[in-house]
This record gives structure tokens, sequence and C-alpha cells, in this order.
């Protein structure tokens, strides 16, 4: 029995040592965090800079960035970089606490533009007007615009994204009456919500199946063409408008639509795989999940502009910029990784890798002939159509999830489940409302 | 050292583990669901439940656990008298029987939405071999039929070897002898199943049932891949909760539901299933 009971001593001994680990552990880890922040700031003199960034988070991305992005700059100008990768709720918090305390250890910022420019308006930022000029590379002036606030320019454009459609070629078989290939890859008047209608219609009478599909799935991203795409194109704002006689014909539209839409779109998180198998072909997308599609096949797809509507052609450009904080512990140092990170060589890298698109004109030409090429000139036509109705993803922080749950619920509810647009938009448009309220927002 | 704190100390490392591992989150997660911003408050329910989306996952958990777990006793207790009688390769018949145990939830969702999907294996063999002219549409949001159907299969498929495992177990204890006594009686294949195998196997049934029921209250991963939000279920709309719209009380409140519901239902079968044998000291 003494044996059994010594036995038993030593196991609950090294299990509290594990335990204690455990427990333990958690500490010393962010006991190093903080004096490794620390030590930033102390040795900031010997040139290394704290690089934090709500974009290229995910683990493939963020392997590039440290695999291949910053070695380059390292070496050619000794500065060494920590790319801290952080949630937006995250980075707001820890920089509102280190600009409200003075100690700044933040050297460089890279998040949305939704981001910054909440953290303009507090006086976070440091004019980057003051800082010498970035030579070598024409940032594109939608972008500048965006980036300059109250006469400041808060932050340098370094990556946009936007969602496309990808039509298959064979889908030009079945052009409706009076639209031309032509029309939709250059993204003409005639380019409109309607014909990708009669388009759609058309495939399904003569192919018998419904070949319009979209990533209606629990991870796909038809929310943002709800938002983003239709509701700007039929209402003129993605918000203001929700519950409106233009937004019923929306709906009404939508749901005449979705009698040609691949059923299982629901299912489908990215377009890539249905476009591939010859499920769709019209689809609408992120540019990084369509990427895959075009790069397996690129003689099959074509990328085009979305069609236009009654108010112009809404579609979203997400634009992520590098900000300096005020007081930044570096700014020199963070300034030459800006410039680093706009050259057109770097952004073209950065398209290549990660699938976000340059911000600087030099480098969309630079894209060397291939897939990428297509789908650049397809972002490129879309943003240079003359009806183009550029909209943002609202920045409502951690109320983003419900914003967009909005839309889906009206989705569900109107297009799939068959209830009257108007009773759902007068019962969730006081809900959206609010969230903009709540956030202290001006309804987009 | 007295023997009388031996059962203590034999369950001490089980007890601490159930604590920091159980407990802690348990206690968490009842505190989020009845607070907001440090008060009590019932707000976060009245948020659950007035959404449509809370009883629709109610009832589709239950629906596909009463669906799935029946199918899957009978089918588990056919397999495991089936590999009770000796026949040539009978292992490798085991083997296979078990290799879907191995594979996580959200691959076997993946599998099978590959298999069963328009341009998929199962349409393309159909339409190859001339017996359909049109694909079968398992998903999308006008099939949830179809997309329930998915699931069942998938379930079937990767979680009827756990109970399938059980059973066997509890088939091979069962001693020879009764079965050996019946038979000098004269009873029939039937009539000893009946009589003898499943009141011994009782036990096993039991436990098979409290381990797939708690299984099924918990079903997630292959209903996000097959069917997305077309099937809401409770585990599903947790996790949408908790990382889509960063509600953690209505997560919480899920979850406690996914709880509440495992011990109801386990606390039945303990009432309902007992097996007699075992009261009356054998």
């Amino acid at each position: 029995m003494k044996k059994v009971s010594a036995a038993l001593l030593i196991g609950v001994m090294v299990l509290s040592i594990f335990v204690a680990g455990c427990i333990g552990g958690g500490t010393t880890t962010s006991s190093s965090s903080t004096s490794q922040t620390s030590s930033q700031t102390t040795s900031s003199k010997t040139a290394s800079i704290t690089w934090v960034s709500t974009q290229l988070a995910p683990p493939e991305e963020r392997a590039f960035v440290l695999n291949t992005l910053l070695p380059p700059f390292e070496k050619d100008t000794g500065i060494k970089v920590n790319y801290v990768p952080l949630s937006y709720t995250d980075l707001s918090t820890r920089l509102a606490g280190e600009e409200q305390s003075g100690k700044v250890t933040i050297d460089l910022i890279g998040d949305l533009h939704g981001g910054m420019d909440y953290y303009a308006s507090k006086g976070w930022l440091m004019d980057l007007n003051s800082m010498p000029k970035l030579t070598g590379r024409t940032f594109i002036p939608a972008f500048m615009k965006y980036a300059t606030i109250n006469g400041k320019l808060v932050y340098i454009p370094w990556m946009s994204a936007t969602y496309v459609m990808v039509v298959n070629k064979e889908a030009f078989k079945y052009l409706p009456q009076g639209l031309t290939e032509n029309d939709v890859i250059q993204g003409t008047d005639k380019w409109t919500y309607d014909a990708l209608l009669a388009w759609a219609k058309n495939l399904k009478e003569k192919t018998g199946k419904p070949l319009l599909g979209f990533p209606a799935g629990p991870n796909g991203l038809f929310v943002r063409f709800l938002h983003g795409y239709l509701y700007p194109s039929f209402t003129g704002y993605e918000a203001k408008e929700f519950n409106s006689p233009q937004a019923i014909q929306m709906w009404d539209y939508l749901k005449n639509l979705w009698q040609y839409v691949n059923p299982a779109s629901t299912t489908w998180d990215s377009m890539s795989d249905p476009l591939l198998t010859g499920q769709v072909w019209i689809a609408w997308d992120h540019t990084a999940r369509i990427k895959n599609a075009i790069e397996t096949k690129p003689d099959q797809f074509v990328v085009v502009p979305v069609p236009r509507g009654p108010k112009g052609r809404g579609f979203i450009v997400v634009l992520a910029g590098l900000a300096i904080p005020k007081n930044a512990p570096n700014p020199e140092a963070a300034w030459k990784l800006i410039d680093y990170l706009t050259k057109p060589s770097t952004q073209v890298e950065v398209l290549k890798n990660v699938g976000f698109f340059p911000t600087v004109t030099e480098a969309s030409s630079a894209v060397p002939n291939g897939p990428l090429k297509i789908l650049a000139e397809g972002v490129n036509k879309q943003e240079s159509t003359k009806d183009a109705l550029v909209v943002m993803i609202p920045n409502l922080g951690s109320k983003g999830g419900e914003f967009k749950d909005v839309y889906k619920e009206a989705f569900r509810r109107i297009v799939l489940q068959g209830e009257d647009p108007q009773k759902v938009l007068s019962e969730l448009g006081p809900k959206l409302a609010q969230l903009f309220k709540d956030a202290g927002i001006p309804e987009p | 050292m007295k023997t009388k704190y031996l059962p203590y100390l034999l369950i001490l490392p089980a007890g601490a583990y159930l604590l920091f591992f159980i407990g802690y989150p348990l206690v968490q997660a009842i505190y989020l669901a009845f607070t907001q911003n440090g008060h009590f408050t019932l707000a976060n329910f009245h948020r659950a439940f007035s959404n449509s989306m809370f009883f629709q996952a109610l009832k589709f958990t239950l629906a596909l656990a009463i669906v799935i777990i029946p199918i899957q006793v009978v089918l588990a207790l056919v397999l495991a008298l089936i590999m009770m009688n000796t026949f040539k390769g009978k292992d490798w018949v085991l083997y296979a029987l078990i290799i879907p145990l191995t594979i996580s939830d959200v691959a076997g969702g993946l599998i099978w939405y590959t298999m069963l999907s328009d341009a998929g294996f199962l349409n393309k063999l159909l339409l190859n071999l001339g017996l359909i002219s049109q694909p079968i549409h398992f998903f999308g949001y006008q099939y949830r039929t179809m997309e329930f159907l998915a699931i069942v299969l998938e379930e079937i498929w990767r979680s009827t070897a756990i109970v399938f495992v059980i059973i066997l177990a509890g088939l091979q204890m069962i001693s020879r002898e009764y079965i050996e006594a019946a038979e000098v009686f004269g009873a029939g294949y039937w009539t000893r199943l009946r009589k003898i195998v499943i009141p011994m196997l009782k036990p096993s049934i039991q436990s098979a049932l409290i381990i797939r029921t708690l299984f099924a209250m918990q079903i997630f991963g292959a209903v996000w891949m097959l069917a997305g939000r077309d099937i809401p279920v409770l585990a599903g709309e947790g996790y949408y909760q908790l990382t889509f719209i960063k509600d953690y009380s209505v997560a919480s409140i899920y979850a406690l539901a996914i709880a509440m519901l495992s011990i109801v239902l386990g606390a039945l079968y303990v009432k309902f299933l007992k097996a007699p044998y075992l009261e009356v000291g054998e």
C-alpha cells in the first residue's frame, strides 16, 4: 500500500508541476513579450521597429511577410522589423493605450481605410506630408484622396483588393440579345443587372443548368455583394436607403435572379472550385478567392467589371494603408519601410504572393503576362468604369459581424424563405441604423 | 499514509483535469450568459431566443439525432453480430469498418461534399451509367431535405464505428454458457437474440447511446461543410455567434443549451435503460 501511495504522491507532484507550468507558462510568455516590446523602445536607436498590422495576418500571409517580404529590406537597411499581426480591436485598444499614456511602442501601422479613418479622427496619426517624397511611383489618385483626411496625409495607400466577376468564355456563346462580349469586358452602359438576369436566364434555358453562382456559404463573402454592390447600384447607398422603394425593387430583382442561380451557392465559400468544375460559368467573388481558378485555367476565364444598376456601378474597394503613429519611437526607419513596401517591385511581389493589388500605377503595368495580368486587367477596368460608384466597407469594429448579419438575414428571409421584403426591411432597418448610431458614424 | 485518503488521491488527477478544463469554462460560460458589463441580466437570453435561428437549430440538432442514432445502433448491432462469426478476411473487414472513426467530422463532411456535389463522384457515376440524365442536387437551400440526407449519410458512415466498437466489446463479454444453455433448451437464433443477447448487451448499448447522443448534440463540422447554415445546428450557431457576430454571451447560451440537453438526455438514458442483471449481483 505504501508503494501505491508513494507512486500516487509522485503522480500528484508531477501533475502539480505540469499545472504550475501551464499557469506559470502563460505569465512567462506574456512577461517576455512585454520585455520584448520594452526592449524595442530602448533599442530603437539600434534601428529596430515594430510594425503592427491587421492585414497579412493569416498564417500563410504571415509566413510570406516573414520569409519573403521583410528579409531583403532588413538586409539592405539594417533595420530589424518586429512584425506583429493583430486584430482591429486589439490594435485600436493598444494604440489608444499607448497614445494616451504617451509611451508609444508602435512605429508603423498597417490597417484598412476604416481603421485609419478612426485613428486619424482621434488624432493618433502623424501627418505624413512632412516626410520626404517617395520617388519613382505614382499613387492611384482616388486612393490618395481617401488617405488625405482634413488636409492631412494620414496614411500611405499600401494594398487594395476588390470583388469582381469571372466569366467562363463558354458563357459568351449564350449572351442575351443586345449584349456583346465587349460590353461585358469593358463594362459599358449595356452591362446592367437586367442584362445579367437575361444572360443567366438564357444560360439556364439553353443549357438546362443554372450557371450563375455566388459564394453564399457560411464563410463566403456574398454579404459584400449585397451591401457593397447591389445596394449602392440600386439605391445609391450601402445602408442609408436600406428600407426604401429602391431597395424593395432590388430585393425583387434578386429574388427573380435567384431562379437562375445555382442553388448550391448557399454552401460555397469560394468560387474557385465551382468555376473549375464547370458548375458555374459566371461568378462573383473576392479577387483572392478566384485567383486559383484563373491560375489553373488562364485561357478559360476572363475577369470582368460588375454590372451597373439604376444608380451606377457599385463596388467595394478594400484599401489598406500604412501610417505612423504620433510620437512613434522611430519614424525615419518606419518611413523607410513604407518606401520599401510601396515600391512597384515590392507591390508586384505582394500581388503575386498574397493577391492584394498595387496602389501605385507603375506596378499595375509591371505585372507579368499571365493569369495575374487577367486579374489585374479586370480590376483595372472595373475601377476605371466611368459610372463607378466606389464604396468602402464601413468600419464598425466589433459590430462588423452584426452589420453583415442584418444583410444575411434579409437575404435568407426574403430570397430563400420568400418573406415579404417590406416586412423584413421594416424589421431590420432600425437594427441597422442603431449599429451606426452606436458606432457614432453616419450611415454610408 | 492512511488508506482512507487513497480513493481521493486516486480521483485527484481526473478531478483536477475536470476542474480546470470543464469546470472553469463552464463557470465562465454561465457568467457570460447571465451578465452584461458585469451586471446580472436576462437580456442575453432574450437576444438568443428572439432570433428564429435558435429554435431552428434546436429543432435540427434533435431531428438529426433522432434520425441518425437509431439507424446507427441497429446497424452497429448487425455489424457486430456478423463480426462475431469467424470468416476469412475478418480482420480486414474490422479495420475497414473502423477507419472512418479516425476521420474528423470536417474531413468527413468534405469527403461527402465532394462525392455528392453536382460534379461529384456519385453524380458522374450515375450519369455515365445512364441511370440519370440530370445530376441529383444534394446541396443548396432549395434542397434542404437532400442536405439533411447528406448529413445523415456522412454521420452514419463516419460515426457508426464508435457504436460498433462498444457493442462488439459488449458482445464478446457475454459468456458462451448462457447461449449454450439456451441452445440446450431449444431456443432458436432470434429467441436467443431477444432473450439473452440484447438484454445482456444493455449496458453496452447504454454507453454507446450516451456517447453517441452527446456527440450528436455537438454536431457541427459535418453540417457546416455539407449544408452551411441552411441547416442550423446548436454548435454551428454558437460558433457563428462567437466568431462572426462576436456576441460571447449568446454563444455561451448556445453552449449551455448543448450542455443542458446532454445532461437531460444522459439522465434519461441512465434512468430508462437500466441493466437488470447487474442489479441482482451476477
